[in-house]
């Protein structure tokens, strides 16, 4: 009985020490999952969003400088069209960029999405002609309407098939603030252009 | 003396499971930061909303960020956006250049037959 008694007993202790370290091994594998958001936001999860800049308070874009390709210009609202595309800027000499105005404004958490043409017809280049040139780190100032600023800097620039747009990673949720500058771009099939040039930039800084 | 090891034994196996119980317990605790706070996102408000603290994993893995932070795109667009006019110059160049020679001929044409119609009536 004695033995009997003592190998139990030492069975039941086993058997707590497995189940507590199982547990806390489960505890830790289950950590990663809490945040297991998909792909490059993963990061900006487990960070949280004050780890870079302040986001700035909600207000309009009205200007944008690219100094890397000499783009100094104002900002435009631009909404959807009636096919629920987003609308363009229009095709005018010395054309605007145009802020999506369903998207965050710039500085605020989320994607903000302007779009600017890369030629206008008769007029010659459009605003985002050289945007392709961008490359990472690349800044990128935003003016709004209230007087402050948002800086942000280029993390990629892609040219894919409008065919394949990527919607969701152009207009996607993202926990901080990022941009999103989107024009044409790619060689002209039928007189249009068969891509899209976007450029994916994060915020780096606010002024004042 | 056996007996005392046994209970030695057991009571450090009961100290283990009372350690493990806050591990298991701690996985929801950062969540109610993000559920807590008021949120102007329709869809997460409705996920998050009804209780402060998320009873299962699913709810801490759709708001990984306080919801007050989370603009968002409210109306995702269709398609891709068209944002390229093709430039015209390159294309209508030689249309233009055609029109402005066939112009030309036709004014020269009409002039050279005015001088001989001239000629011909001074000449006669």
């Amino acid at each position: 009985m004695t033995p009997f008694s003592r190998r139990a007993v030492v069975a039941v202790a086993v058997a707590c020490l497995v189940a507590g370290c199982g547990g806390g091994g489960g505890s830790a594998a289950d950590g990663p999952a809490a945040t297991g958001t998909p792909g490059n936001r993963t990061p900006a999860a487990a960070g949280s969003p004050v780890s870079g800049p302040r986001p700035l308070a909600r207000s309009v874009p009205v200007g944008l400088e690219i100094p890397a390709i000499g783009v100094d210009t104002p900002v435009i609202r631009l909404g959807l069209a009636p096919d629920r595309t987003v609308e363009v800027p229009p095709i005018t000499a010395d054309d605007p960029a145009g802020w999506y105005r369903y998207s965050p404004t710039p500085g605020r958490p989320g994607p903000s999405v302007i779009l600017g043409h890369v030629t206008v017809g008769a007029y010659g280049d459009g605003v985002f002609r050289q945007l392709a040139r961008l490359r990472r780190d690349d800044g990128i100032t935003v003016r709004l309407e209230n007087g402050t600023a948002a800086e942000f800097a280029v993390t990629s620039v892609r040219t894919v098939a409008k065919a394949d747009f990527p919607t969701e990673d152009v207009y996607g949720d993202t926990p901080r603030p990022e941009l999103r500058l989107v024009t044409c771009g790619g060689p002209l099939e039928d007189g249009e252009y068969r891509d899209n040039v976007i450029v994916f930039a994060a915020l780096r800084a606010t002024a004042p | 003396m056996r007996r005392n090891v046994l209970s030695a034994a057991a009571l450090a196996c009961t100290a283990v499971l009372a350690t493990a119980m806050p591990a298991f317990a701690d996985d929801p605790s950062p969540v109610p930061d993000t559920t807590s706070a008021p949120t102007d996102s329709g869809e997460q408000a409705a996920e998050t909303g009804p209780s402060p603290v998320p009873s299962d994993r699913g709810a801490a893995e759709a708001t990984p960020a306080p919801a007050e932070e989370r603009d968002g795109v409210s109306v995702v667009p269709r398609g891709a956006p068209d944002t390229g006019d093709a430039p015209v110059a390159a294309e209508s160049g030689g249309d233009g250049l055609l029109i402005g020679g066939g112009a030309a001929a036709v004014l020269a044409a009409g002039g050279a037959a005015v001088f001989v119609v001239r000629r011909r009536a001074s000449g006669a």
